[in-house]
């Protein structure tokens, strides 16, 4: 063990695991007390900053040899996905009150998050994902209102168990075949003639599909999406999909790929986002277009995965801050309405505009940088992303995957017809009045969006 | 003031209008309302300003400013006014103040976030022409799309939310695939010559493989194409422009369908000129289809509205066989057509927009002997009406004529040379003034002439408000009819930079002295 790597490059997590206990100590302490929110907020706060400085400072170290590293990558990472839980954190606070188990899964998944990006070995890379998952499972049937939820966290549970399967069957046929668990194996896996090697890197890179809701392995997503609490539904789409796609990022390290898996890996993607988009028309649920839209995205973002070289993580991490930032923005200010069955329909939408000015437009904000159109951050994401498929070669793909962006663009132009082109009474039975913590929540998604679309340059720099 | 920073200011003003905007309280419409249309003057004598200070004597970029954006990518924020670009300027300044002038009794709902969307159209609008970025023209050029689809779909007529998703479905698909060039192109130049930049200075000087250009232009092409709209590419125009409310028109067809035209001549021809080459026959039979298949489907339309749309295809045409028989004089009467017909198209369907308001009908057998009714409304109609048939002394007239004058020039020089299909096709664009006569009359007869029929009537003459705004279209129109002289001076180190660059191939490998043999038998 590496003491200074140990106390200095893992502060991020030491403040989350800190935060833990303290929110653990807290509820025994004080049962009915109040001001779990707020310290988690506070733990989650200071732990984005410690990795964005640590990134921004390019500390590189080892606290255990061979099985955990910090580097630019991994801080940046976890800033990325630490910055989009603090809005999450907002609205779990008003639809989950102020105490409880949230917040301590919450910490939880997101340690166990930290601990994957940082990972150098395919333990700690297990021990991560799954330390990141298995709380989510409980978040889904967290503060249900009905039965559907346990449906949605079941379907969820077995989805992922088999994820979780598929990845040990491939890491177990990796380490027959090289006898280590280093992650570079992976990478040398893939340009393997080897059939036991190949087949073992497909069946990861299957899990991360799995995991990520890539078609055909996305039916989990909208009923999972459904089925939680809104901010749930936020962190599942922003921040575990985050994860997930660095995780994958880091397995695949600086990998050259063979020509099969430069098929796999744009057929998946492309049917992903071709199929998102086209079911997502015909949604009349938002959080289920959401999650459709989700699985659209998580095409784009393996796409991305054909480039090579440093352009691969820049593409992916830009467009994981702008997709999840987006995403989170449009749930924060989604009115909530009495009847929770009711406030999913996309109908409730209609003539928002009218009702809450600030909610429709933030909301048409988001769905049209979703859409991918400039000059919102969405659009320099995608940019980004074709820009580095396109460099690898791969023209052909590329364009493609443009022209299946194109199939998304109606569904968002739809949520902004709704907000805006209907006329509606100004007031709806049931809807529940704003939120305050809803303005401050969406502030905390357009600034960092905001910024990563007017200067994107100044973070590429840095990457 | 300094002359680049003067520039920035009447690109970024619309922006700033919106700002202000934003703080009012949505019931003070009538503030609002002397809010946009001061902004859009004051934005209008800047625009006056900078184009008198214009110096036709140079070529290249005026009041250019360039600050590095994303340098990794070779983004610059760069603007600058030059002989492409300063009439297009001109005209959506002029507009701007007409557009809010001629909204303010139209527009009763939503007031507030209707101007907020003029100035953000006229902000993506301004910056579409003063960009000289790649990245930054495809930012405004995209940009525009959302402001247009809440305009129509906010405030547009009974199917405005099918025209308006049409509107947006169209443009984007071309967009999308256009978005897909930007990037090879840019890449290409990075392969060449090493650093990247989307600077269109630097795109000029890349030599893409004849394959790539056709694929590239195609891409380019569809996406102005769309924008212009050139037959087939056309049928969202008139969805677009009947369901629209008086101010979409006139933006749609005063200056967003330049865009299109603007980008041809701007990026389209000279960044692939091989790929023109080998495109000219079809995109001149296209011209001139658009010129005679607009100028028929407007003279059987019994909507009023869908009559001055169907003739901005028509107008249109003549624009692109100007841009495309590559002679100066058909070059720089494209520019002054485009110019001619935002002020023709924008004053006929404002005034469409004001009988509308009126007869609340545009049913053209519903009216009828107008004249003795709406004296005044008749006469600026009339007027219009003969500037868009291009009546000697009207900005029609100078447009056309030298359109028809240039694809005659470059068809006979052609035909000596043994090739008459430019020729032929210059004929047919005769055919279509003489359709557009058809076309414009027949409406002006029925509409004014004849037994009187006034729906909803009696109605009143025109307000001051509309008889000033009339006035100065009628003005613009004379002076680009009378002095087209200094203007056109204005464009022409561009036309002559234009023909110069669309002739020389760029193909790699192919040495200077070849440079004018046209490819057109190379197969992609």
């Amino acid at each position: 063990m590496n003491w200074d790597a140990f106390l200095v490059g893992m502060v991020p997590e030491h403040f989350l695991l800190g935060g833990i206990v303290l929110v653990i100590t807290h509820s025994i302490l004080f049962p009915q007390g109040r001001g779990a929110a707020a310290i988690t907020f506070a733990v989650v706060f200071v732990a984005a900053v410690s990795a964005l400085g640590l990134g921004l400072d390019g500390y590189r170290g080892e606290p255990f040899v061979a099985q955990l590293a910090v580097d630019p990558f991994a801080s940046f990472g976890k800033a990325v996905a630490l910055v989009l839980a603090l809005p999450v954190l907002l609205l779990a606070r008003e639809e989950h009150g102020d105490g409880g188990p949230l917040y301590p899964l919450i910490l939880s998944s997101l340690y166990g998050m930290a601990l994957m990006l940082g990972s150098e070995s395919f333990l700690t890379l297990f021990l991560g994902l799954e330390l990141m998952s298995l709380p989510v499972y409980a978040l889904v049937l967290l503060g249900s209102r009905r039965a559907f939820s346990a449906e949605a966290a079941l379907k969820y549970v077995v989805l992922g168990g088999a994820a979780t399967a598929t990845l040990l069957m491939g890491i177990s046929l990796l380490y027959g075949h090289s006898g280590s668990l280093a992650l570079g194996i992976f990478a040398r896996a893939l340009a393997s003639p080897q059939p036991m090697a190949v087949t073992g890197a497909v069946m990861v890179l299957l899990a991360f599909f799995l995991k990520g809701a890539v078609v055909p392995f996305h039916t989990w997503a909208p009923d999972a999406y459904e089925g939680a609490t809104v901010s749930m539904t936020a962190y599942m789409a922003a921040i575990i999909k985050a994860g997930v796609l660095l995780a994958a990022l880091r397995l695949f390290g600086d990998a050259v790929l063979s020509r099969p898996m430069v098929q796999l890996l744009a057929l998946l993607p492309l049917v992903s986002i071709a199929w998102g988009n086209l079911a997502a028309m015909r949604q009349d649920n938002l959080r289920r277009m959401m999650a459709y839209s989700s699985i659209a995205h998580a095409g784009y973002l393996y796409l991305a995965f054909l480039g090579a070289g440093p352009g691969r993580f820049q593409s992916v991490l830009f467009y994981l801050l702008a997709y999840g930032a987006m995403t989170v923005l449009a749930f924060t200010v989604v009115p909530a309405h009495a009847d929770d069955r009711r406030r999913d329909q996309l109908e409730q939408l209609k003539g928002l505009f009218h009702r809450r000015p600030y909610a429709a437009i933030v909301i048409g904000l988001a769905m049209l940088s979703l859409a991918g159109i400039p000059p919102l951050p969405g659009f320099v994401a995608k940019f980004l992303i074709f820009r580095e498929v396109m460099a690898a070669g791969y023209t052909l793909y590329a364009v493609l995957g443009l022209v299946g962006s194109y199939l998304g663009i109606y569904f968002y132009l739809r949520v902004i017809q709704y907000m805006f082109m209907s006329p509606q009474p100004t007031t709806l039975a049931g809807e529940a009045p704003a939120r305050g913590s809803a303005l401050l929540a969406s502030l905390l998604c357009l600034a960092p969006a905001l910024l990563v679309a007017i200067f994107p340059g100044s973070l590429l720099a840095r990457l | 003031m300094d002359k680049a920073l003067m520039l920035q200011v009447v690109l970024w003003l619309p922006l700033a209008g919106t700002a202000l905007l934003l703080l009012m309280p949505a019931s003070a419409a009538d503030a609002i309302r002397r809010l946009a249309l001061w902004t859009m003057l004051l934005q209008f004598a800047l625009v006056v300003l900078l184009y008198v200070s214009f110096d036709a004597g140079v070529g290249g970029l005026q009041f250019a400013t360039r600050l590095p954006w994303i340098p990794e990518w070779g983004v610059a924020f760069s603007i600058g006014l030059d002989g492409y670009n300063v009439l297009l300027v001109l005209l959506t300044g002029f507009l701007g103040p007409i557009v809010v002038a001629g909204s303010f009794s139209a527009i009763s709902k939503d007031v507030k976030l209707f101007y907020a969307m003029v100035f953000l159209i006229q902000f993506a609008m301004m910056g579409t022409f003063v960009a000289q970025d790649l990245f930054v023209f495809y930012l405004f050029w995209e940009t525009m799309l959302i402001p247009m689809f809440l305009m129509i779909g906010i405030w547009g007529g009974e199917r405005r939310i099918y025209a308006t998703i049409k509107f947006v479905l169209y443009t984007a698909f071309g967009s999308i695939l256009m978005l897909a060039a930007v990037i090879y192109l840019v890449l290409v130049a990075q392969q060449a010559g090493g650093a990247a930049s989307f600077a269109f200075a630097d795109l000029y000087k890349v030599k893409v493989p004849i394959d790539a250009q056709l694929w590239l232009f195609a891409a380019f092409g569809l996406s102005f194409a769309i924008k212009v709209p050139m037959v087939p590419l056309h049928t969202w125009l008139p969805d677009a422009h009947v369901e629209a409310p008086t101010t979409g028109s006139v933006i749609l067809a005063g200056v967003l369908l330049k865009m299109g035209t603007y980008g041809f001549i701007k990026l389209g021809f000279p960044l692939f000129p091989d790929a023109t080459s080998y495109f000219t026959p079809l995109i001149m039979a296209l011209s001139v289809a658009s010129i005679v298949i607009g100028a028929c489907l407007a003279l059987v339309q019994d909507d009023i509205k869908k009559i001055i749309a169907y003739s901005s295809i028509s107008h249109l045409g003549y624009v692109m066989l100007g841009l495309i028989s590559l002679n100066l004089i058909g070059i720089q009467g494209a520019i002054v057509q485009m110019v001619s017909h935002g002020l023709t198209a924008a004053g006929l369907f404002l005034m469409i927009g004001m009988i509308y308001e009126r007869c609340h009908t545009r049913d053209l057998a519903a009216y009828g002997g107008l004249a003795r009714a709406l004296p005044v409304y008749s006469v600026a109609f009339m007027v219009l009406t003969l500037a868009s048939i291009g009546l000697p002394t009207t900005s029609g007239f100078t447009g056309e004529f030298l359109v028809l004058l240039g694809a005659f020039n470059a068809g006979w020089a052609q035909h000596v040379q043994g090739d008459s299909a430019a020729l032929y096709w210059a004929v047919g664009a005769v055919l279509g003034v003489v359709l557009g006569a058809l076309y414009m009359l027949r409406f002006a007869a029925r509409f004014l002439f004849g037994a009187m029929k006034v729906p909803h009537g009696p109605v009143a003459d025109l307000v001051p408000r509309e008889k000033a705004i009339l006035a100065a279209l009628i003005a613009a129109v004379f002076w680009l009819g009378l002095f087209p002289d200094e203007p056109m001076r204005k464009t022409e180190f561009a036309a002559r930079e234009y023909q110069q660059l669309v002739q020389t191939s760029r193909v790699p490998g192919v040495a200077a002295a070849q440079a004018a043999t046209p490819v057109s038998g190379t197969k992609p």
